[in-house]
């Protein structure tokens, strides 16, 4: 335990404390039918420390084993979902496991970092990825991507997307495969709008143009972006303290407690409290990008990287969907929303992290 | 400790140490950066416009209230109201804001003749969920509580009035299976992209044409901004958008002929369809039993539900387009059409009826088990003689009998414009080899020639292949929607006459099977002459389709269980008239076609041309 990272731990404690007292203020005007969601999100923290613990007493290279097959379990599970799963909100992202409920799209980005990190790290040359080698890299990564978009979760795809792309060029590509990608993806920009225009669903659709437009729409899905920016403007520096949020227990605030969270704590804790959050959340970074940087080997490395990475887009597209910056499309702030699935898979992230710090020395 | 001075023990040996702490470091760069940009935005949303946000959610906080459309209304051809919306009003208390509660409550049990223990316990139950949202305590409120509700209002905080849309059916029973019921939208509706605008808890066509029209009726949402204070209470619209009326949809089927058909339909299950021949309009619709739209308005009970659901008899099926039956010896018109199309036989050809044949070691009877004698085409179809299309249907084969009876709309929907309609059957030996391993026998092919066996239709199939018979041969599309209005008085859409397909036969064939029909009525041994009007050239066949196999012949038909006895079918047609009519009567278990179908085929007949009805007396 020498080397347990005890920073990185308290940071993400202090984060899921941090989402327990904002989810009691988001379900607080519902009443007694409110409380449910914080006795199951404390139990699903209780599991995914558990969790964590267990994962860390092994060595993670036994990931590095299991790559193939923790890969083929998760696209067999986004198929099941594909197939039989059960419709919320207007989208299949659920399994039925006993008495939980599990969403195989949280658990694939973790599992795409750790194939990526194998594949990455076994490469024969140590050089700049060529163009061959990226197209193999889209392939094992677009097969997830569009299983999660037909759920239709169009924010989970765009994740998985964006931590490939992180992960790619942090390798780093040769200078051919950037001037073709160049090329190929000005070419592929107006196809690719024509495909968007066919392929997106409906509200997925009616998100982006709302985002674009949010007056044309109040009703509906502008009505979201409209009173979160309501919530956190009206937070002003010191905002309107614990439970004081009139936006929140009128309850104006839409999916407050899943996607919507991070405009609460705007609203009752102010930009003092939301540049605190920012400062735990940049804290966390850099402390994992330093033990990024000492893992014994390359996919150590690439596998903190990756973990990070998860937890950076989530933060960045959540809060900058919240304050209007970006679209809505229902990413979970990390520890901070409520969710099962989502709180397990940070865990499991920070959990990545902290297993390449412990074991950042070879002992054989 | 350093990282590099430990590289000597690294497994792989091909790591760059340098390269990741370097690109790390980037990484960092970037998303500090990232975060900046964010607290950038920040600060602009809660620093420097701060004051206007805080204005809006403090002082001027504008909430947005939906403003449902009113549905639009189904009307019966002659524009009587058959559903419609009329308001009903609820009271509801907003557990927030209440505060004089006893006064409330003595108030309100006064005005709603409640007792005063079951609003406490009531609002006691509001607290539990959420505070802001309306709690209904008592629905459809009287004209008079309404008034008096209002007068009370300004001084109790915490109850408010909401006036809700209800769906009102004046004809009650009357056809309600093409109306159809609404209900709340479902999760697995709201998911459908092409249900945007639905909210949860609204309320959608389940079936009929309230779903099938659903689009139509429905109409658009409007939006209401208001004002209103930190408190919650209103202080005013600052806009609005009005919403749109839904179309309505105006059926083809005149509601008092309906009425006529369903009142003199007596027995307890069966169906009747009428179409106009020339356009494929459907003229009357009876699926029995039936059962009051009104239950399910606003919503249905459960014991209502469980008791509509757990009918053996399905009361909630529209028979007309969902239930199979054998077509039975009406079908002989068909088989009868394709002998002399394919010229199988001269129509003169008698065959002789001993009451049973044998067919490959089996034994097939006639229905008249003293036998016909000798028959030809006409005497065949006059009598129903059932050895005659034995003889047939062994020389047609099962292919040809199967074209005949497809291009004559069987084994197809018709696409009469309800949802969830059933294709029936029209079965071939290729057919039966895909889902059974014996092969196709003789004995089925006979027994299709007569209409039984796999070969199973729904009555407007049956009513549809009337009418190409009556309209000589032109196979039309069923319509129940004559029209639809928009709100604002265009009309979006008029009904066309749609004719399927063009049935190629030889001239003067269908006039042999015609004289052979208006026999079935006019001969006194025909099988329909229970049928018979004065003065109105009625063309008819029977059919008697039976339900279990009849080993044994029972004299008696009272004696035989009612869920036992044969279906009673019959179909007819009048031509000769300005206004053409072709309808197909079913009666589940109601013994002999002749016998129970004809005189209600009958009577619907005389009042669609306003004869009087002459009873049953003219058979004696």
């Amino acid at each position: 335990m020498a080397n347990f990272d005890w920073t990185l731990a308290s940071l993400t404690l202090i984060l899921t404390g941090i989402g327990l007292i904002l989810i009691y203020s988001a379900v607080s005007p519902m009443g007694e039918a409110g409380k449910i969601f914080i006795t199951r999100q404390i139990l699903w923290c209780l599991l995914a420390m558990i969790m964590s613990a267990v994962f860390l007493l092994f060595d993670y290279s036994f990931l590095e084993d299991w790559a193939f097959w923790l890969y083929a379990s998760i696209i067999l599970s986004l198929l099941i979902v594909w197939a039989v799963g059960r419709v919320t909100a207007g989208s299949r992202r659920w399994i039925e496991i006993g008495f939980m409920r599990f969403q195989p799209s949280e658990f694939a980005k973790p599992i795409i970092v750790v194939i990526l990190a194998k594949y990455l790290s076994t490469r024969e040359n140590q050089s700049s990825l060529s163009l061959p080698e990226l197209v193999r890299l889209m392939a094992i990564v677009l097969a997830p991507a569009l299983l999660v978009l037909a759920q239709p979760d169009l924010g989970t795809a765009i994740v998985i997307l964006l931590i490939s792309v992180s992960l790619i060029l942090f390798v780093g590509i040769s200078r051919n495969a950037f001037v073709v990608i160049g090329l190929f993806a000005g070419a592929a920009i107006p196809l690719l709008i024509y495909l968007g225009d066919k392929i997106l669903l409906d509200y997925q659709k009616k998100r982006i143009i709302t985002f674009l437009y949010p007056d044309s729409d109040p009703l509906g899905a502008g009505y979201h972006i409209v009173q979160s920016q309501i919530a956190i403007g009206s937070g002003g520096v010191f905002g309107s303290g614990f439970l004081q949020g009139t936006q929140n227990q009128l309850m104006f605030l839409p999916v407050k407690h899943t996607d919507f969270i991070f405009s609460i704590l705007a609203e009752e804790w102010g930009f003092l409290g939301c540049l605190a959050l920012f400062v735990l959340f940049g804290l966390l970074f850099i402390k994992s990008l330093t033990i990024v940087g000492k893992a014994r080997n390359e996919f150590g490395a690439l596998l903190a990287f990756g973990a990070i990475s998860i937890i950076f887009w989530h933060v960045f597209i959540n809060t900058g969907m919240v304050m209007g910056l970006l679209p809505v499309v229902g990413v979970p702030l990390s520890f901070i929303s409520y969710g099962g699935s989502s709180l397990m898979a940070g865990y499991f992230c920070v959990s990545m992290v902290l297993n390449v710090s412990m074991r950042r020395f070879h002992y054989k | 400790m350093p990282f590099k001075s430990k590289t000597t023990i690294i497994k792989t040996g091909k790591l760059e140490p340098d390269r990741y702490a370097f690109r790390a470091k980037i990484a960092g760069v970037f998303m500090m950066t990232a975060l900046l940009l964010l607290t950038g935005k920040l600060w602009s949303l809660q620093l420097l416009q701060s004051q206007s946000y805080a204005e809006q959610a403090y002082n001027n906080r504008v909430r947005l209230v939906r403003l449902p459309p009113s549905r639009g209304k189904i009307l019966d051809s002659k524009g009587r109201v058959l559903a419609q919306n009329i308001p009903s009003f609820t009271f509801s208390v907003i557990p927030a804001e209440l505060e004089k509660n006893r006064l409330l409550i003595q108030t309100y049990s006064e005005i709603l003749g409640l007792p005063e223990e079951r609003i406490r316990s009531l609002i006691d139950r509001s607290r539990s969920g959420p505070k802001f949202i309306n709690f209904p305590i008592k629905k459809n409120l009287t004209i008079e509580e309404v008034s008096r509700i209002e007068s009370t209002l300004a001084d109790l905080k915490g109850a408010t009035l909401e006036t809700k849309p209800l769906r009102k059916y004046p004809f009650k029973e009357s056809l309600c299976h093409v109306i159809g019921h609404l209900g709340e939208i479902s999760s697995d509706e709201l998911s459908k992209s092409s249900q945007l605008g639905y909210r949860s808890g609204d309320l959608i066509g389940k079936s009929g044409i309230e779903i099938e029209y659903e689009s139509h009726l429905k109409g658009e949402e409007g939006w209401e901004q208001v004002e209103i204070d930190a408190k919650g209470h209103r202080l005013d619209k600052v806009s609005r958008r009005a919403p749109k009326a839904g179309s309505d949809v105006t059926l083809t089927i005149d509601v008092e002929f309906q009425k006529y058909l369903e009142d003199i339909f007596y027995q307890s299950a069966g169906a009747i369809v009428a179409i106009d021949p020339d356009t494929g309009r459907v003229l009357a619709m009876v699926s029995k039993p039936a059962f009051d739209l009104n239950m399910f308005s606003p919503s249905i009970s459960e014991r209502n539900w469980k008791e509509l659901n757990g009918d053996h008899l399905h009361p909630l099926e529209n028979r007309c387009i969902r239930g199979l039956y054998s077509p039975a010896s009406a079908f002989k018109i068909i088989t009868a059409l394709a002998v002399l199309n394919e010229k199988a036989f001269s129509p003169d050809r008698r065959f002789i009826c001993k009451g049973q044949m044998e067919i490959g070691g089996q034994i097939f009877r006639c229905w008249n088990a003293h036998g016909h004698g000798s028959v030809n085409l006409h005497r065949a179809i006059v009598e129903s003689c059932d050895i005659y299309f034995y003889e047939a249907g062994l020389k047609l084969g099962p292919d040809r009998i199967a074209k005949y009876a497809t291009l004559f709309g069987l084994g197809t929907p018709t696409f009469c414009g309800l949802p969830q309609e059933l294709p029936g059957l029209a079965p071939t030996p290729k057919w039966k080899a895909r889902g059974h391993s014996d092969p196709w026998k003789d004995g089925e092919t006979i027994t299709m020639s007569i209409g039984q066996g796999y070969l199973v239709s729904t009555p407007i199939q049956l009513a549809v292949m009337t009418a190409a018979v009556a309209n000589g041969g032109r196979l039309m599309r069923p319509a129940v929607v004559q029209r639809i209005t928009s709100s604002d008085g265009a009309v979006t859409f008029e009904h066309t006459p749609v004719v399927r397909s063009e049935i190629q036969l030889n001239p003067g064939i269908m006039a042999q099977v015609e004289s052979a029909m208006k026999d079935v009525v006019i001969d006194p041994k025909g099988t329909g002459k229970k049928c018979r009007i004065a003065n109105l050239n009625i063309y008819a066949k029977t059919g008697t389709s039976q339900v279990i196999r009849a080993k044994e012949r029972i004299k008696e038909d009272d004696r035989i269980p009612y869920h036992e006895r044969t279906h009673a079918i019959f179909i007819a047609y009048v031509k000769d008239q300005p206004r053409k009519i072709a309808l197909a009567v079913i009666v589940e278990h109601g013994g002999g076609g002749g016998s129970s179908a004809g005189p209600i085929a009958r009577k619907a007949l005389a009042k669609y041309y306003g004869l009087p009805d002459p009873g049953d007396s003219e058979e004696k």
